[in-house]
């Protein structure tokens, strides 16, 4: 479903934030990202999104070719992902209901005809009370969920997650991870990046551990330090 | 939180309402698509009247613009009335030689009238032009006191096509009579009038498409501080999947808002013009004692000049917004 063949990232000012990195991720799988911060977590991530390209390397997607997809294709690229950013990306002159409901209205769908959908999603994060909320009036780990349920609401079938459990206490933290599993039973392809160590080592699932933006180990689950 | 099952028979449900594959392909009954456009078009038209002040400002600008090349056309369409009024008794006198008798003048006369170009041919002798021309100035006894006539015979015709350009080939044409020493046409200020009301309609096409021009720079202006003002917006949207002809949509009917209120101003004033216009005509026309009224003001051109104005607004807004949206990467 994603794989990285030898891809390298070198930002404008020459930096290189990513080198050479190559792993495969399988439909069905979940697989960790970890390292420490500025080690290239969200870089991989944009990758794959087609926010950035890489500078080197071949990075294929659900079939596409992402360092090479054109304009025109990356909107429809993205609406197969669903991707859970760092800093929420919410629309702050909409309701939770209409945050949520974007990613159907894109495809069509009318927002009051999404409704289902969208209840379903808020009801998984635990925000269906705050459907008619604005984003401004909820806690951080609020929007987070909010963003959680964005990504999710349209089943697609690559989930992206940018530090997800962030702003969470360990409950929450322990529930968002359910809804991330209860998607990968039904064939839904995973990458969550984190450096919530204990979070990564209570799961037990495949982790990609980054530094300095080198891939330096390759975890499968099953195996621990 | 629900668990895996409620998820699953929430899952079946919603593909029995919509197929797997609507992920990306647009699911959009007619109905469906006409109520999302609905929706899009409410909140732009809901964005606009939240400021008043910069929408009615722009708004002006445009009927302002759309409106001078109006006034030129209307305009234009008044001189064309009037010129199809006198058109239709362009007169034609031919002056005869002096040795020319008067049974001669009247054959000649008579022969204009065998061919199909002219209407009606008068023939007016010597003595007659001179006690018409005596009567009409008041000296009844001019006659007494010349003692020789100084005015020609004449015949006086009128052609069955009045176009300027017909009576001149016309006028050529009887110029060829050895018997006819001048042609004087009545017409020549009519080919005058012609020739400023082309004048006109090359202004005001010209005008036009500068107008045109520059409406395109004032609503993609607008347009591009509209896009400005919602750059995070548009951001986040793009990295959900939003295509740029998505995102556009709303700008679009923004766009064509603006057309329509600047069109319907346009109208609205160049009513106002043409009432106020004609009110200190009038008295003139009376003079003229013309049936003559300025028109330019009637359904089809004022529709005609809404349609304009969408159409602009709403081309203007789809370059705009394509250009704009498609600068901002997330
Ligand atoms: N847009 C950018 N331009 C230049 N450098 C960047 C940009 N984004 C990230 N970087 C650099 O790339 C490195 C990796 O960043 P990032 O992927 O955000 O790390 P992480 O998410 O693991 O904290 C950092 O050194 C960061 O400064
Ligand atoms: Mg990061």
């Amino acid at each position: 479903m994603i794989k990285f063949d030898s891809v390298s990232k070198r930002y404008l000012d020459r930096h290189e934030a990513l080198s050479a990195i190559s792993f495969e991720i399988s439909k069905g799988e979940m697989a960790f990202i970890s390292g420490h911060s500025g080690a290239g977590k969200s870089t991989l991530l944009k990758l794959i999104l087609a926010i950035e390209k890489p500078s080197t390397g071949q990075l294929v997607v659900n079939g596409v070719n992402v360092g090479r997809i054109s304009r025109r294709q990356i909107a429809a690229h993205r609406r197969q992902i669903g991707t859970v950013f760092q800093d929420h990306q919410l629309l702050y002159d909409r309701s939770v209901f209409d945050n949520v409901a974007l990613p159907l209205e894109i495809c069509g769908y009318h927002r009051q005809e999404a409704g289902r959908r969208v209840r379903a999603a808020l009801d998984k994060v635990g925000l269906l009370s705050k459907e008619r909320s604005y984003p401004e009036a909820l806690s951080g780990g609020e929007q987070q969920r909010v963003g959680i349920a964005r990504a999710v609401v349209n089943r697609p079938c690559i989930i992206l997650a940018d530090e997800p459990t962030g702003n969470l206490d360990p409950d929450l933290s322990a529930e968002v991870m359910r809804v991330f599993e209860q998607f990968k039973s039904v064939g839904v392809c995973l990458l969550v990046a984190s450096h919530d160590a204990s979070l990564i080592q209570r799961l037990n699932y495949r982790t990609l551990i980054l530094h300095e933006g080198r891939l330096c180990e390759d975890r499968m689950p099953g195996t621990s330090r | 939180m629900r668990g895996p099952h409620a998820r699953d028979q929430q899952m079946s449900r919603d593909q029995r309402a919509t197929p797997r594959n609507s992920r990306s392909v647009s699911p959009g009954s007619a109905s469906r698509l006409a109520q999302v456009h609905r929706d899009i078009a409410l909140s732009s038209l809901r964005r606009m009247l939240s400021t008043p002040g910069s929408s009615l400002m722009t708004t002006f600008v445009i009927a302002v613009s759309l409106l001078l090349p109006a006034l030129l056309f209307g305009l234009n369409s008044n001189l064309n009335a009037v010129l199809r009024e006198f058109q239709d008794n362009a007169r034609i006198t031919l002056y005869l030689e002096e040795g020319v008798t008067n049974s001669r003048g009247l054959e000649v006369s008579e022969s204009l009238l065998t061919g199909t170009d002219i209407s009606t041919a008068v023939y007016i002798s010597a003595d007659q032009a001179l006690s018409d021309f005596s009567a009409a100035v008041g000296l009844e006894n001019l006659t007494q006191e010349l003692t020789t006539n100084p005015l020609p015979a004449a015949i006086v015709l009128t052609p069955n096509n009045a176009a300027p350009a017909a009576v001149a080939a016309l006028a050529e044409r009887l110029q060829a009579i050895p018997e006819v020493s001048l042609i004087q046409v009545d017409s020549v200020w009519l080919q005058r009038l012609e020739a400023i009301s082309s004048l006109i309609d090359v202004i005001g096409r010209a005008l036009m498409a500068i107008v045109v021009l520059g409406l395109f720079f004032i609503v993609g202006n607008t347009i591009k501080l509209a896009i400005e003002n919602r750059k995070d917006e548009i951001r986040v949207i793009k990295l959900v999947g939003g295509t740029d002809i998505f995102i556009a949509r709303p700008f679009l009917y923004t766009g064509l808002y603006f057309g329509l209120a600047g069109g319907m101003l346009a109208c609205l004033l160049q009513a106002i013009v043409l009432i106020a216009f004609n009110f200190s005509l009038r008295e003139l026309i009376q003079l003229y004692e013309s049936s003559f009224e300025l028109r330019g003001f009637d359904i089809g051109n004022a529709l005609l000049l809404i349609l304009l104005g969408a159409a602009i607004g709403w081309t203007a807004a789809l370059l705009a917004s394509l250009r704009h949206i498609r600068a901002i990467n997330p």
